[in-house]
């Protein structure tokens, strides 16, 4: 038999707050070293802590998008131990009430959709961060206070792919929500991974690798740990509890310490904070908050007839895929999420915009996709005002004028344009009259080109239909 | 040689407005029985250059309240901004605050005049202040006495009528049991009722702030400056806030009083239980309804107090670490180190004492055999409390077990501590309010006192009982025998 691989994860994740969790100090990653600090961050004597009433509602939308029961009780508690960085000695954390419990996240790997269990969520405070030299240690205590929460997943990923494909949704979900800005260089999203192997039913020995820097070297460090545990095994040796890293230079798991046996941290119920009740209405009021999630969002592009990179390119593209939410019912989805991830995105690429920042409105990119939609507007003129559009507050009959594609009006010589386009293609008249809608599409669009764009479509369209119904 | 500090407050009051007492005159006289005195060792730092500022800036002001320009007394573990803050500890010997407890900035904005802050046992641990790094005050009664504690500097510093008012804090007994071996007024307040912010932390689930006077009218009126809900301070209450003196003058005929059996034990000195029955027999007499009751639990406060007080202390002391604050090693090599002999070095023995035995309270398994379980008796004393209180006004019997006792005795007994505070403690554990009033003296002519125990939040009326039974009694509480 095979080895079987089961991994857990537990991703810690700052929330976006603009006050840390238990004090007025403020959230800001990069400011100066210790200017974002108040007497209760520095653990001083007789400070007490206050409770950021926005992290706790982060956290708690967290918690349903997670799928989780909430606890509607909730405690804090002190998780005792010394390090320079623990400015209290103790962190507030919640190890008996954890905000969120049985939660899921569904994943989906080649194809086949999987769902992994939430242990838990919970609410906690961050550390001060510490340089080390060789000399000295610096602490910076910025960081301290700043509000995270744990999200512990069950032991139910079977491979680096599962896992990888978890922290990958996580994230989607965490920055679509607006709960984290899940920025694993700068540290505001935290994972380690805990492996084993086994050959049978029973969970082997978990070793836990602290702190990888990206997903795709949780995959990495998955699968070289995987290994690693399977050559001690087939040596004869035993994997003890133990604390990893993570080295991508050498492509290998590094062991930091051994696990002692049961870390005591002397958990109890934080004193300092009494009873949080969070009742039903502030739960009802959380979930309205929550925007719409990628997978609703994929639905939806599914409905549509999007195709699926085209869809996904607009989930990581956050800006344009909440701009498509205020499209109106009929819009063709397909037309303009590509003219939003081809054009639009090149220009707000290269001029790094955001789209809310450009003159396209919404009311814009509707009219010139039902223009495509009837052949009156060709993707080739479209291309050529297609700055102007998005610079301008100008209507697309202003821009095109603009650019010298003056609009014929006269009958005479359109009905000429119209007669010859008719004549070089038979077959689509044919087409026509046998029925086939799309057809007036093209003869139209050969009118255009012919016309430079030029030509009046409400006209070209009168004087189109005549001439095939004669 | 002025005296005005032997007036009351109500007395300074008038005169303050009259312009015939200045603030400057109150601090320099304050100031004067200090250094006449210094064998009392009431304080471990003065205010003296401050105060003196603060008393000149007042002058020509507008006498806005009755505690304007009197001269407080503030514990050392409360915080007082750019005035040293040690806790009667070494590890914080050097400690400045940046800024000022809740309770200091109420006293500021009354205009009362901080004198300085007061001996105590080292942070709060013991019930003799004799485990204070800068030795042990001692009892205006008689100076080779202790002052109880852990509050005892605060209590010897209005005792020997230095100061009119101090702040204590009490987390099991620590106001009550030295005001009752110094015969004065202490008030426990109902947990919340003041704000904890600026304190520093000992038993956080029991710690509160309250006063220390000569009488109750001039307790209830420092309880008026300290009270009310504080944003800092998440467990303070939203408790009405209210006046305290309102109910003083009225008859107490007609409350009904519980004596629990628990507190007339054999613990208790022959000398007190006397005094105490004297006092019942008295409030009969005034129409007050005395009766014997037994409350479940009360008996287990002095166990749980050990497993809460500690574990909490424990966790609250671990910040003391050498790297941002106070004492710290300079030539430690690495952090392990910096942290053993900061420690070491900074704490007193019982300090340690508690520190090692609430860490192995919570420790592993123990939290869940002791700490949970403690929290669950805690619980249930609570609730027989309130049972009683559906019957009762008041819960009354002695403070102490015996009048302060010779400063050389039992000093190397860690139980002893315990014993001293087992009357008193219950009422932490409950949240209750408990006030120690002056019933009479020893043979030695040592304070003896009352211990009255209110529902939460009833103050007010505490207030009134104790005062309506100040008055009958009519006791002469300064010893210096002028009163």
């Amino acid at each position: 038999m095979d080895y079987k691989t089961t991994v857990g994860i537990e991703i810690h994740c700052e929330l976006k707050t603009n006050t840390k969790m238990f004090s007025h100090g403020t959230n800001g990653y990069g400011n100066t070293a210790n200017s974002n600090i108040t007497a209760i961050d520095l653990g001083y004597p007789g400070t007490l802590p206050i409770l950021n009433r926005g992290a706790i509602l982060l956290a708690l939308r967290a918690a349903l998008v997670l799928n989780c029961e909430i606890n509607q009780q909730m405690y804090f508690d002190r998780k005792n131990y010394f390090y320079p960085d623990l400015p209290k000695g103790y962190q507030i954390t919640q190890a008996r009430t954890p905000i969120g419990i049985h939660g899921y996240v569904e994943i989906e790997v080649d194809g086949k959709p999987k769902k992994i269990g939430i242990h838990d969520i919970h609410i906690e405070e961050d550390t001060a961060k510490s340089a080390h030299s060789a000399t000295s240690s610096l602490l910076d205590f910025n960081r301290a206070g700043v509000p995270l929460i744990e999200i512990v997943t069950e032991p139910d990923m079977n491979s680096p792919y599962e896992a990888m494909a978890y922290v990958e949704k996580l994230r989607e979900l965490l920055l679509y929500a607006d709960i984290s800005d899940c920025k694993m260089e700068e540290g505001s999203m935290r994972c380690d991974v805990n492996v084993s192997v086994s050959k049978t039913e029973k969970l082997g020995t978990r070793t836990e690798i602290k702190n990888i820097g990206s997903i795709s070297a949780i995959g990495l460090a998955i699968e070289k740990e995987v290994e690693h545990q399977i050559v001690v095994y087939e040596q004869g040796g035993t994997i003890q509890e133990e604390t990893r890293r993570f080295d991508e230079k050498a492509q290998k798991t590094i062991l930091m310490r051994v696990k002692e046996t049961g870390n005591d941290y002397r958990y109890f119920p934080e004193p300092d904070i009494p009873m949080l009740v969070l009742t039903n209405e502030e739960i009802e009021s959380v979930k309205k908050e929550i925007p719409v999630l990628p997978n609703e969002r994929r639905k939806k592009y599914h409905e549509k007839g999007v195709s699926e990179i085209n869809s996904n390119k607009l989930i990581q593209n956050r800006d344009l895929s909440d701009f498509l939410l205020t499209a109106p019912e009929e819009l063709n989805l397909v037309l303009a999420s590509n003219i939003l991830l081809g054009d639009t995105l090149a220009y707000l690429n290269k001029n790094r915009k955001k789209i809310t920042n450009t003159k396209l409105s919404m009311k814009k990119l509707t009219d010139v996709v039902k223009r495509l939609e009837e052949g009156s507007l060709t993707s080739k003129i479209l291309k050529e005002i297609f700055n102007d559009l998005l610079e301008t507050d100008l209507s697309i009959d202003e821009v095109i004028k603009n650019h010298g594609i003056t609009q014929v009006n006269d009958t005479d010589s359109l009905n000429q344009v119209v007669k010859k386009v008719l004549l070089e293609n038979q077959a689509s008249v044919d087409d026509y009259h046998a029925g086939k809608e799309r057809a007036l599409k093209y003869l139209m669009g050969q009118i255009m080109k012919e016309t430079k764009g030029g030509a009046n479509p409400v006209l070209v369209n009168k004087l189109l239909i005549e001439e095939l119904t004669k | 040689m002025s005296n005005y500090l032997d007036l009351s407050i109500l007395e300074l009051n008038t005169l303050l407005k009259e312009g015939k007492v200045t603030p400057l005159m109150l601090v320099e006289e304050a100031f004067r029985r200090i250094e006449k005195d210094p064998e009392i060792n009431a304080f471990i730092t003065l205010n003296k250059e401050e105060a003196i500022k603060e008393a000149k800036a007042l002058e020509g002001m507008e006498v806005d309240n009755v505690l304007f320009g009197i001269p407080v007394a503030v514990k050392d573990n409360i915080l007082t901004k750019d005035l040293r803050t040690t806790c009667a500890s070494h590890i914080l010997d050097n400690f400045i605050p940046i800024y000022d407890a809740t309770v200091v900035s109420k006293l500021k904005e009354k205009h009362l005049i901080i004198i300085g802050k007061t001996n105590m046992d080292e942070f709060a641990m013991g019930s003799t202040s004799r485990t204070s790094y800068f030795g042990a005050p001692k009892n205006p009664w008689n100076k080779t006495k202790i002052t109880g504690g852990s509050s005892g500097g605060s209590a010897a510093s209005v005792a020997s009528r230095m100061v009119p008012l101090a702040l204590g804090t009490d987390t099991g007994g620590s106001i009550r049991q030295p005001a009752s071996y110094c015969g004065l007024v202490g008030m426990k307040p109902t947990y919340g009722r003041v704000s904890r912010y600026g304190l520093v932390a000992f038993g956080s689930s029991l710690d509160a702030i309250g006063p220390m006077s000569r009488n109750v009218y001039e307790n209830a009126l420092l309880l008026n400056v300290i009270e009310g809900q504080d944003d800092h301070d998440l467990t303070s209450s939203y408790h009405e806030i209210e006046d305290y003196t309102r109910f003083i003058g009225q008859d107490i005929k007609g409350m009904k009083v519980a004596l629990p059996n628990y507190f007339m034990s054999d613990v208790v000195s022959p000398s007190i239980k006397e005094k105490i029955e004297e006092t019942v027999s008295l409030l009969q007499k005034l129409g007050v309804t005395v009766e014997r009751v037994d409350i479940d639990y009360i008996e287990n406060a002095v166990t749980l107090y050990q497993i809460i007080a500690m574990g909490e202390a424990s966790s609250n002391l671990a910040r003391f670490d050498g790297v941002r604050y106070g004492h710290s090693v300079d030539d430690a090599k690495e952090v392990e180190e910096l942290y053993l002999r900061t420690r070491e070095e900074g704490f007193g023995d019982e300090v340690k004492r508690r520190i090692m035995v609430g860490s192995y309270l919570l420790s592993g398994e123990n939290a869940k055999v002791y700490y949970d379980k403690a929290m669950q008796i805690r619980d249930d004393m609570k609730k027989s409390f309130e049972k009683c209180f559906e019957k009762y006004d008041f819960i009354i019997g002695p403070t102490t077990c015996t009048t302060a006792y010779d400063l050389a005795q039992d000093t190397d007994d860690p139980m002893r501590s315990f014993l001293d505070d087992v009357l008193v403690i219950p009422v932490n554990m409950a949240g209750l309010p408990g006030l120690n009033l002056p019933i009479g003296f020893s043979r030695e002519h040592m304070p003896i006192g009352l211990h009255i125990i209110g529902k939460a939040f009833d103050e007010a009326r505490m207030y009134q009982f104790a005062s309506f039974l100040e008055k009958e009694l009519n006791l002469k509480l300064d010893p210096k025998g002028e009163e």
